[in-house]
């Protein structure tokens, strides 16, 4: 367990002090966020359903990242604003995934 | 499950790289880009207001040489008294005599919640109204808060304030006019016209009669850039 924390907290203090973003990116970048976040209560869920693949796992999150940051790019270039779709998919995904998390530990 | 784990904790490595950046950012345009634009548009405020000033100056100096050359022996009596009858029509020289003074206030009534407060504050429609009954009632000058109405003034709406001469005025506003006081004074008081209007929203606004009225002549210059007089229309 004390792996993926430690995981977590480089990662922070690597995002403190690596040079900022510009910020014509940083748009890209919270859709981005959106979709990793997605992605890491996916892998909760199918490790509560004892069906954790760590393949599906890592290009999942690098996959939905990519392509979340990708979708806000081309909609801001022909002028829809594609990354509420990425938001809103993801979004309600968290939610689910989170609500499947919560029966998983309540049963137990 | 080992395996497992470095997976894990190579995504959220990246999770808190991502979140990490994305605050800073997101921190940062909150903070830089405002106070950038705000002190960007003080300092241009205050250049042209430097610039006005100075015009202002520059203006003043001119007529004063034109007053010194009008006054030299030389002129002609005649030629002097049209030049001070022309001023005058163009509204660049101070005049004074008899007319009334009217002031105008936002209502002073307390807002309920949910009411629109534009409702109850004057807008520059009050003001053009209100000088066009002026001018109906044969007023000769008039002036806003100071800022004399020439042919070519505006009275308009910038924001959240009003312009006249490009000088924004704030309400109590005072306007000037010189004419028949009884005709301006019962022209703007007439059952169903201006006043009634403004009153109905409770908005302040009184007319005054006064034998001496003074109003200020229009400080700066008076330029004709895409127009020319017509040669032999000769009046």
């Amino acid at each position: 367990m004390w792996l993926p924390l430690l995981g977590l907290i480089i990662g922070i203090v690597i995002g403190i002090q690596a040079p900022s973003l510009p910020q014509a990116y940083a748009q890209y970048m919270s859709v981005a966020v959106l979709a990793a976040l997605d992605s890491v209560f996916g892998g909760i869920r199918a490790g509560m359903e004892k069906k954790f693949d760590d393949t599906i796992f890592i290009t999942g999150f690098f996959s939905n990242t990519l392509l979340a940051a990708g979708l806000a790019y081309i909609g801001e270039r022909i002028g829809v604003a594609l990354y509420t779709a990425a938001i809103f998919a993801f979004g309600v995904r968290i939610f689910q995934n989170l609500a499947i998390i919560r029966r998983h530990i309540l049963k137990k | 499950m080992k395996r497992g784990q470095i997976s894990i904790a190579i995504v959220l490595l990246f999770l808190g790289m991502m979140i990490a950046m994305q605050v800073r950012a997101t921190q940062q345009a909150q903070q830089n880009v405002p106070t950038a634009r705000v002190q960007e548009l003080t300092t241009r405020l205050k250049e042209v207001k430097e610039e006005r000033d100075s015009l202002v100056i520059e203006v003043d100096d001119l007529r004063t040489k034109l007053n010194q050359v009008s006054a030299g022996g030389s002129a002609n009596q005649a030629i002097r008294d049209e030049l001070i009858k022309a001023r005058m029509e163009a509204g660049v020289l101070p005049v004074k005599g008899k007319g009334v003074e009217v002031t105008m206030n936002d209502s002073p009534k307390e807002l309920q919640p949910g009411e629109d407060p534009n409702l109850y504050i004057l807008h520059e429609e009050d003001l053009l109204k209100v000088v066009n009954e002026l001018r109906a009632g044969g007023a000769e000058a008039m002036s806003i808060n100071g800022q004399r109405i020439l042919a070519t003034s505006e009275i308009r709406c910038a924001g959240n304030t009003i312009l006249v001469n490009t000088k924004k005025v704030v309400p109590p506003i005072t306007i000037l006019a010189t004419g028949n006081p009884d005709t301006l004074k019962s022209g703007l008081e007439i059952k169903g016209g201006i006043f009634e209007q403004l009153k109905y929203w409770g908005l302040v606004a009184t007319v005054a009669k006064s034998d001496d009225i003074t109003i200020p002549g229009f400080p700066g210059p008076v330029t004709f850039n895409y127009t020319s007089a017509v040669e032999d229309s000769g009046s």
